[in-house]
C-alpha cells in the first residue's frame, strides 16, 4: 500500500507517516518554516502532558531549533529540552501542516551530539547504554546474571534501598525495567518453509531486543508468517537495525548499523522485510534518509532506499496478505496499547486492532489517551527515568481502566515499562506482543498460555 | 507563515508610549528592567521555583501565539497553578505597576496573548484540571487551562458535550475561550462561549478573587459573566469556569451537496434559512479551497465542484429526517449536482475533513497566506464574494474562500509567496481591503479570532470615538491602573497613531488622564 | 395643558432652562408618572435617539436625575429610587428594522414586543422571549433581563442582544456589538446593560438574533404528587432526547405541582417526541395549545415579587421552602422553568410588611443554604411598605465592588435611576 492510499482511506496516523519520507531533500531551515505555530501539537506530547511548560512542547521545541539556527549555537537550556523530547511523534500525526518533526529532531540530535558538550557523568551513562544495547550478544550475556539476580530474592531489599537510586536514576530504572528472564528458547533457524502452498518469501528481522530479551516473539512471528503460507528467511549475522542511535541523535552509529542491515537483507534476496518491533521499522522505513544524514554516497542511499520500500510491520504485512489459517477461539479481553513507532511513525493503528478483532472471542479493548506515548521510547527510560516513570504511571492507569487481563503492543519497550510499572503497584497484567495473540490462536492454545 | 514584525520595547523611548499604559509610561527602560527582574523572587514564592521561567531561550518560546506575524520576547513567564497564586500574580502586577498579559494554549489568531518585554506572562497551562462533572445540573466546573474538547470528553460517558467548538478545539484552552468568545462551526445554532457559562471565578487586575454566579443561572447585579466573556484579557483572568452541558443529540446527519459555482451555493443557504430550518452548521468552501484540501488530505470531494456545501443537521431523529429531506430538495433545486448524507461518525468525519485541514492545506498550494476573518450579513455573501473575487483579479493575489456560511462570517485566505519581493505587502493590503468590504456591508472586523493587537488599530473603522470612549471607561473599571494586557482590543496613539475624530465634551476620566480619548 | 402654560412651569421651576435647551418637549410629572410613589418634577418625550442624547446632556449639566420609560410596566422594579427628577418617555423610540433574510432586527427602545412579534411573524420569524408581562416595550424588556419559559432553550433575553445603542449618563451615545449574528470586535457592553434597570445608561435602540417559528409546537402537561417527584420528571425529561424548548414548573397557591413541557420543531417529528415524553410523564396530557397562564408571573398586583435561582436539581428544595416561607400567606405560588432553575414567587399583598421582610430574608437564607450557596432570592417589585420596613431585595450580590466602580465610570455623578439597583446604585 502506498502512504497516499493511506491517507486516503481516513486514518488519522497515515498523514503523519508520510512526513518522514520525500522531505530528504528539503533544508532543515526549510522544514523548520513549515511550522505556522498552531499548537495542535500540545495536547499529544507527553512532555506538555507532564509539565505544560511551551519549551517541552513540539512547537517550543521547533522554536527553539529556530533559535539554534538563527543563533548557531545550542544553549543548555535547549538541549535539555531536545533530551526531554520521547521522539513518540505523536505531533506528526497530530500536525495539520505537514511539519516532519520526525526529521526535525533527529537531525538536531545529531548535530547536539556534534556540537554540544555534555557533562561528564551524561556522558558515561550514554556511552554505557550505547555500547550494551545494541548489541545482541552483548545483552545475551546478561540474561544469565539478570535471571539469577531475579530469582536471588535480592531485588526487593535493594529496590526498596533506593540504593540504585542514589547511585544513578538511570542505573535504577534499568534495574527496573529489566524484563523477567524466562528459559532458555531456542534459536530460529535461517529457513522457515511455508505451511502449505507457499504465497511469498518474506525476510524477517529479529532485533536487538527482541532477540535477546524477547525471543519467544520472533517464535511467534516467525511461526505465524509460516502459518499464513510465507516461507521466513532469517538471515544469520543481522544485528541492531539502528534505530535506538537514530532516536538518540548518534547518526554515524545509526548509519554503520543501518549500512549492515541493508547488506543483510539484500543478499537475503526476498520480496519484504518483515518487522514486529516498532521502533525497528519506523527507522528502517526511512533508511535513506539516515544515510543521507550520515554523509553517504548516493549509491547507498539508493540502495537503503530500496530496502526501505520492502520494509513492513508485522500486522500491516498480515492485514494485506489476508488470513488462511484458521483462528481458533482465544477468550480474553486485550487491552491494545499504540506503540508510538507504530501509530505515530508507521500510521499502523487500525491493522493489529482488525487482526485481533478477527480471533473469535477475543475482546479488544481500546485505551483511553491511545496517542499518549507510555515512556518507554527507546532508551528514554534509561536516559529520563522520572518522567519516563510518570508517564509509564498515567498510562497503567489507562490500562488499568480497561479491566482486561492482557495487554498487547506491537513493540517490545512499551509492554516491559508499562508490565514493570504495574508490577510495582501490584497490578499483573500478562503482556503479549500481537504476534503471539495470533501464534495462540491460530495454534488452538488455550488462554491460559498468555495470561 | 508571514514576515514578523518583532518588536522590542527596550529600544523605545519611554515617551513613545501610551497612556492607555501608565504602568510603562511613568518609568524609563532601566526602571523597567529592574522592576521586573525585582520581582522574580516575589514571583517565585508564589508559583514555585519552576513556575517561573526567567532563561532567555526559554521565554522567546512564548513570544507568539498562534498569530505568528507578532512576536515580543516575555520579561518573565509565570505557570501558576491555582487561582490564588493568578491572583496574587496580578496583585503583585498591580503593586508594582507591572503590565500582564494572560495566556492559554497559545493558539489565539489575533495576538491576544503577545507577550511584553517589559510585563509578566501569565500561562495558565499547568490549570488543567475538569474538577466536576455534574450531569444532574448539566454543568461541569473546570480550571483555564482545561482544553475545550477535554469538556466534551469527561462529559461523554454522562451523554453530554460541551458546545462551543473552535476548529482548535483539542487544544484551545477553556479559558482562552472565555476571553475571546469563542464560537465555532456549531455556533449557528448553539451560540458562542457567552451563551455556556453559568459561573466564573476570576483574578481581577487589582488581584482580588471574585465568584460570579455558578450553577444556578440568572446571578443578581450587572451581567458580569457576559462582560467578561470576549474581554481578551483586559479585564482580568478566569480562573475557574463553570459551563454549561449540552446533551449529545440523538442524531446528527451531515449533508455535503456540491455546485459548479458559489452562486448556487450560496442559493440553497438562503432557500434553507427562508424555510424556517436552523441546521447546526452551514460551511461552504469555495474551488481553490477544495483544491488544497484535496491536496493535504484527499478529501474525494465531487469532482468538478466549483462549491461545496457542508450541512449540519442534529436533534431528535424525526426533526433531522424531515430537515434532511427538506435541506437536500433545497439544494437539488439550486442546482446541486451532486449530494451526499452521512450519519455515521465516520462517514460525517469524511465529509468535513476537507473543511477541518482547509487553513493548514493551503500551506500545500502556497508558501504563505493570510487568514482573515471578517463578517457580512449572510444576505451580502455573494455580492461580496464578488468583490472579493475582483480585488484578487485586479491584484494578481489568489485569494480562498472558506467561510460559515449561515451566519456570514468568511475566512478569506489571501495567498502569496514570501519569497516574492513586496507580495507580502500586497496580501495584506488585499486582507485589509476585504475587511472594508465587511465593514462596508454593515458587518464585523472579527467573528471569532477576536481584536487583539492584529486588528485593534481597525476598531476605529467600525466604532465611533464615542464607542470607543465608552468601552475604554467600562475596561477602566476593572484595571484603573492599565495593567491587564495593555494595547491589545483598543486602538492606542502608540500602535495606531493619532485617531481622527473630534470632540467637544470630554469625559470627566478623560480629563483626568484616567481614561481614553478615541 | 396649553404650550405656554407649559413654559410657564418649566420657568418657574430651577431646571429650567437646562431641559428646554434640549428642544424636546419637556412636560410637568403628574401621579401617573409616579415611580415607586416618587412623582418626576418632568417627563420629557424625545422623538428620537438624538433626543433622549439632548436631554440626558442637558438633565446631565444641572445634576437631575433620569430615569428612562418604556411602556412603565415594571417602571417601580428594583429598590426605590433616591431621587426622580426626569422620566424619559421612550414610546417614541419605535422604529423596526427587520433583515429577515439575515435573522436580525433592531427596534427602537419604546417599540411594544407585541407590535415586533407582529412584523416579525409577517415573515415567519420571532424573537424568542416571552411576553412575560403583557405591554412590555423592548427597552423594558431588555432592561429588566426579564424572560420566560423559552431561556431554557433559546437563552435568556441577553442571549438573544446582537447590538445596542445607549445614551450615556453625560448625554453621549455609544454602540456596541453589532448587526451580525457573529461578532466579537470590542466588548459586549449590551450584557451589561441586559438587566441593569437603566443604571448605566438609557437603551435607544436594540438588535437581535431571531429565529424561525417553528411549524408545529406541542405541550405535554402532568400532575406530580410532591416537589421531589416533580423534579424526577423534569430529570426524566432532560435526560431524553426530545430537545424540548421549555420545561415548566407551576404550583398555585395552595395547588399541586404541575410539569409542562414544551416541544416545537418540524411537524413530521412533533407527535413523536411528545408520545415520547409523555410516556416519560404518567397521567400526562398532549395539547396542541399553550397551558393557561404560560410563562406569566404568579401573584398580582401589590404582591411582593420574588426571582429565585437554584442549580435545577435543587428545585425541591426550593419549593418546599416557598411551601413553608410565609406561615401566615400559606404555600407561595410558584411558576417557572425547572429546567434552567429559574422560578418567580409571589408573597400576597395582604401580607403584613415587616412579616414580608422577615419572610423574604429566611427565605433566602433557606435557598441559599439549600443550594450550597448557587441559588439567589431578589425581589423584583414590592409595594413601599415592605420597602420601608426594611427589605433588602438584593441579598449578597458578588462582584459588588465591581459593580460599583462600573456604575462611577459610566455615571460619576449617580444620575441614571439613582438607588434602585444592588448596593444602592
Amino acid at each position: 500500500m502506498t502512504e497516499s492510499a493511506k491517507s486516503a482511506d481516513g486514518t488519522e496516523g497515515a498523514e503523519g507517516a508520510e512526513n518522514g519520507a520525500g522531505t530528504a531533500e528539503r533544508p532543515f531551515p526549510d522544514l523548520l518554516s513549515d511550522c505556522v505555530h498552531c499548537g495542535f501539537c500540545l495536547p499529544t506530547c507527553p512532555t506538555y502532558v507532564l509539565w505544560g511548560e511551551e519549551m517541552d512542547s513540539p512547537r517550543g521545541r521547533i522554536h527553539l531549533m529556530g533559535q539554534a539556527e538563527d543563533e548557531g549555537v545550542f544553549t543548555d537550556a535547549s538541549v535539555g529540552h531536545f533530551d526531554n523530547c520521547l521522539g513518540c511523534l505523536a505531533c506528526v500525526t497530530a500536525c495539520p501542516s505537514g511539519v516532519a518533526y520526525d526529521a526535525l529532531i533527529e537531525t538536531t540530535r545529531a548535530r547536539v551530539e556534534e556540537e554540544h558538550e555534555r557533562p561528564r557523568a551524561e556522558r558515561l551513562i550514554r556511552s554505557a547504554i550505547f555500547s550494551l544495547f545494541p548489541y545482541r550478544r552483548r545483552l545475551g550475556l546478561m540474561r544469565g546474571p539478570l535471571r539469577a539476580y531475579q530469582a536471588s530474592g535480592l531485588a526487593k531489599p535493594l529496590r526498596s534501598s533506593g540504593v540504585l537510586e542514589r547511585v544513578s536514576p538511570s542505573v535504577a530504572a534499568m534495574e527496573r525495567m529489566a524484563p523477567p528472564i524466562k528459559g532458555k528458547v531456542p534459536a530460529l533457524p535461517e529457513r522457515v518453509p511455508a505451511a502449505g502452498r507457499r504465497r511469498a518469501v518474506v525476510g524477517m528481522l529479529t532485533g536487538c531486543v527482541q532477540g535477546a530479551f524477547f525471543p519467544q516473539v520472533n517464535t511467534a512471528t516467525a511461526r505465524v508468517l509460516a502459518s499464513e503460507g510465507c516461507e521466513v528467511v532469517i538471515p544469520k549475522g543481522q544485528g541492531c537495525c539502528g534505530a535506538l542511535s537514530s532516536h538518540s541523535g548518534r547518526a554515524e552509529e545509526a548509519a554503520r548499523f543501518a549500512e549492515e542491515t541493508v547488506r543483510t537483507f539484500e543478499k537475503a534476496g526476498v520480496e519484504s522485510v518483515v518487522v514486529n518491533s516498532a521502533g525497528c521499522g519506523g527507522t528502517m522505513k526511512h533508511y535513506g534518509r539516515v544515510l543521507r544524514e550520515a554523509g553517504r554516497p548516493d549509491d547507498l542511499v539508493r540502495r537503503a532506499e530500496a530496502l526501505s520500500a520492502k520494509v513492513v510491520d508485522f500486522s500491516e504485512y498480515l492485514a494485506e496478505l489476508g488470513p488462511r489459517a484458521e483462528r481458533h477461539p482465544l477468550p480474553v479481553k486485550a487491552a491494545y496499547h499504540d506503540a508510538c513507532h507504530l501509530s505515530h511513525g508507521q500510521g499502523v493503528t487500525a491493522e493489529p486492532r482488525d487482526l485481533l478483532r478477527s480471533i473469535p472471542d477475543l475482546e479488544v479493548a481500546d485505551l483511553p489517551n491511545p496517542e499518549i506515548c507510555c515512556g518507554s521510547a527507546g532508551v528514554y527510560n534509561l536516559l529520563n527515568p522520572e518522567p519516563a516513570a510518570e508517564l509509564g504511571t498515567r498510562k497503567a492507569d489507562d490500562v488499568a481502566s480497561t479491566k482486561a487481563s492482557l495487554l498487547v503492543a506491537g513493540n517490545p519497550g512499551c509492554s516491559l515499562q508499562i508490565a514493570a510499572t504495574m508490577r510495582e503497584r501490584g497490578e499483573e497484567i500478562a503482556v503479549a506482543h500481537t504476534a503471539q495473540v495470533l501464534d495462540a490462536s491460530i495454534r488452538g492454545l488455550p488462554p491460559s498460555a498468555l495470561v | 507563515m508571514r514576515e514578523r514584525a518583532i518588536r522590542d520595547r527596550s529600544d523605545e523611548s519611554p515617551h513613545d508610549r501610551s497612556t492607555t499604559d501608565p504602568a510603562g509610561a511613568a518609568h524609563g527602560r532601566a526602571d523597567r528592567a529592574d522592576r521586573l527582574s525585582a520581582l522574580v523572587p516575589r514571583l517565585k514564592r508564589i508559583c514555585g521555583g519552576d513556575g517561573v521561567i526567567t532563561d532567555a531561550s526559554r521565554r522567546r518560546t512564548y513570544e507568539s501565539d498562534g498569530l505568528t506575524y507578532h512576536a515580543e520576547v516575555p520579561g518573565v513567564v509565570v505557570l501558576p497553578t491555582t487561582a490564588e497564586q493568578v491572583a496574587e500574580v496580578l496583585g503583585l502586577c498591580a503593586a508594582e505597576g507591572v503590565p500582564f498579559v494572560p495566556r492559554g494554549a497559545g493558539t489565539g489568531l489575533s495576538a491576544g496573548a503577545l507577550p511584553r518585554t517589559d510585563g509578566v506572562l501569565v500561562t495558565t497551562s499547568r490549570m488543567r484540571r475538569v474538577i466536576e462533572v455534574d450531569p444532574d445540573n448539566e454543568c461541569a466546573v473546570v480550571q483555564p487551562g482545561v482544553a475545550n474538547l477535554d469538556i466534551t470528553r469527561a462529559a461523554a460517558p454522562y451523554g453530554y458535550y460541551y458546545a462551543p467548538d473552535p476548529s482548535s478545539q483539542q487544544v484551545c484552552s477553556v479559558g482562552g475561550n472565555i476571553a475571546e468568545n469563542s464560537g465555532g462551526a456549531h455556533c449557528l445554532k448553539y451560540g458562542f462561549t457567552v451563551n455556556h457559562v453559568l459561573g466564573l471565578q476570576i483574578a481581577t487586575p487589582q488581584g482580588g478573587l471574585v465568584r460570579l454566579g455558578g450553577k444556578a443561572p440568572e446571578a443578581p447585579g450587572y451581567d458580569l459573566i457576559g462582560a467578561f466573556i470576549g474581554s481578551e484579557g483586559t479585564l482580568g483572568i478566569a480562573t475557574e469556569a463553570t459551563v454549561r452541558l449540552v446533551r449529545t443529540p440523538q442524531k446528527v446527519t451531515t449533508l455535503l451537496a456540491a455546485f459548479t459555482g458559489m452562486d448556487a451555493g450560496g442559493e440553497a443557504v438562503s432557500s434553507v434559512v427562508a424555510e424556517g430550518v436552523l441546521p447546526a452548521a452551514v460551511e461552504m468552501m469555495d474551488a481553490l479551497s477544495i483544491e488544497a484540501a484535496e491536496a493535504a488530505v484527499a478529501c474525494d470531494y465531487p469532482e468538478g465542484a466549483g462549491a461545496v456545501l457542508i450541512v449540519e443537521l442534529d436533534g431528535p431523529a424525526a426533526d433531522v429526517d424531515a430537515d434532511a429531506a427538506m435541506v437536500r430538495r433545497l439544494c437539488e433545486r439550486a442546482g446541486a449536482f451532486e449530494i451526499r448524507e452521512a450519519s455515521g461518525a465516520a462517514e460525517r468525519a469524511r465529509i468535513w475533513k476537507g473543511r477541518k485541514s482547509a487553513f493548514a492545506a493551503v500551506g500545500r498550494i502556497s508558501p504563505a497566506y493570510i487568514v482573515q476573518d471578517g463578517v457580512v450579513p449572510r444576505t451580502a455573501l455573494g455580492e461580496v464574494l464578488g468583490d472579493i473575487a475582483r480585488l484578487s483579479a485586479e491584484s494578481g493575489i489568489r485569494v480562498a474562500n472558506v467561510f460559515h456560511a449561515g451566519d456570514g462570517n468568511l475566512h478569506p485566505l489571501v495567498l502569496f509567496d514570501d519569497a516574492e519581493p513586496g507580495a507580502g505587502e500586497r496580501a495584506a493590503e488585499v486582507s485589509g481591503a476585504i475587511l472594508d468590504l465587511c465593514i462596508r456591508h454593515g458587518g464585523s472586523i472579527t467573528g471569532e479570532h477576536g481584536v487583539g493587537v492584529d486588528k485593534a488599530c481597525s476598531m476605529p473603522r467600525m466604532f465611533t470615538p464615542q464607542d470607543l470612549e465608552t468601552m475604554d471607561l467600562f475596561r477602566r473599571a476593572f484595571d484603573p491602573a492599565g495593567v491587564a494586557n495593555p494595547e491589545k482590543l483598543l486602538p492606542t496613539p502608540r500602535l495606531c497613531g493619532e485617531v481622527p475624530g473630534v470632540r467637544k465634551d470630554v469625559h470627566p476620566l478623560v480629563a483626568e488622564g484616567r481614561a481614553e480619548q478615541f | 395643558m396649553s404650550g405656554e402654560d407649559q413654559q410657564a412651569r418649566v420657568e418657574a421651576d430651577g431646571a429650567v432652562g437646562a431641559l428646554a435647551a434640549s428642544g424636546v418637549p419637556v412636560r410637568p410629572g403628574a401621579d401617573r408618572d409616579a415611580v415607586g410613589g416618587v412623582v418626576p418634577r418632568w417627563v420629557a418625550e424625545p422623538a428620537d435617539a438624538d433626543g433622549c442624547a439632548a436631554v440626558a446632556a442637558a438633565a446631565a449639566r444641572d445634576g437631575l436625575a433620569l430615569v428612562p420609560r418604556g411602556a412603565g410596566t415594571k417602571i417601580g422594579w428594583g429598590a426605590p429610587l433616591r431621587r426622580c427628577d426626569v422620566v424619559l418617555d421612550v414610546s417614541a423610540l419605535n422604529r423596526v428594522d427587520h433583515a429577515a433574510g439575515d435573522l436580525v432586527v433592531e427596534a427602537g427602545a419604546g417599540t411594544p414586543v407585541e407590535d415586533l412579534a407582529d412584523v416579525l411573524g409577517a415573515s415567519g420569524q420571532r424573537l424568542p422571549v416571552d411576553p412575560v408581562v403583557p405591554g412590555s416595550t423592548v427597552g423594558g424588556v431588555v432592561a429588566t433581563g426579564l424572560s420566560g419559559p423559552g431561556r431554557m432553550l433559546y437563552g435568556p433575553v441577553r442571549d438573544l442582544i446582537l447590538g445596542m445603542t445607549v445614551v450615556r449618563a453625560d448625554g453621549v451615545a455609544a454602540s456596541s456589538g453589532g448587526r451580525v449574528v457573529k461578532n466579537v470586535a470590542g466588548y459586549d457592553l449590551g450584557k451589561l446593560h441586559a438587566g441593569a434597570l437603566g443604571t448605566l445608561g438609557i437603551i435607544t435602540s436594540v438588535t437581535f438574533r431571531l429565529r424561525p417559528v417553528p411549524p408545529a409546537a406541542h405541550t405535554v402537561s402532568a400532575r406530580a404528587d410532591d416537589p421531589a417527584r416533580a423534579r424526577e420528571l423534569v430529570a426524566s425529561v432532560q435526560r431524553s432526547h426530545t430537545a424540548p424548548t421549555a420545561i415548566e414548573v407551576d404550583r398555585p397557591a395552595a395547588g399541586a405541582v404541575t410539569v409542562h413541557v414544551l416541544l416545537e420543531g418540524p411537524k413530521d417529528g412533533i407527535r413523536a417526541r411528545a408520545d415520547e415524553v409523555s410516556s416519560l410523564l404518567p397521567g400526562s396530557s398532549v395539547s396542541e395549545d399553550l397551558p393557561e397562564g404560560w410563562g406569566e408571573l404568579p401573584g398580582g398586583p401589590g404582591d411582593t415579587l420574588l426571582k429565585l435561582t437554584s442549580p435545577p436539581a435543587r428545585l425541591p428544595a426550593v419549593l418546599d421552602a416557598l411551601a413553608e416561607a410565609a406561615p401566615d400567606a400559606g404555600p407561595l405560588p410558584v411558576r417557572g422553568s425547572a429546567g434552567s432553575g429559574v422560578l418567580f414567587s409571589a408573597l400576597p399583598s395582604a401580607t403584613d410588611p415587616v412579616n414580608a421582610v422577615r419572610a423574604v430574608a429566611s427565605l433566602r437564607a433557606r435557598v441559599e443554604e439549600a443550594t450550597g450557596g448557587h441559588g439567589s432570592l431578589t425581589v423584583l417589585d414590592a409595594p413601599r411598605p415592605v420597602h420601608d420596613a426594611g427589605l433588602d431585595p438584593w441579598g449578597t450580590v458578588p462582584g459588588l465592588p465591581l459593580m460599583r466602580s462600573i456604575k462611577k465610570n459610566l455615571d460619576p455623578d449617580g444620575v441614571l435611576s439613582p438607588g434602585r439597583f444592588a448596593g444602592g446604585i
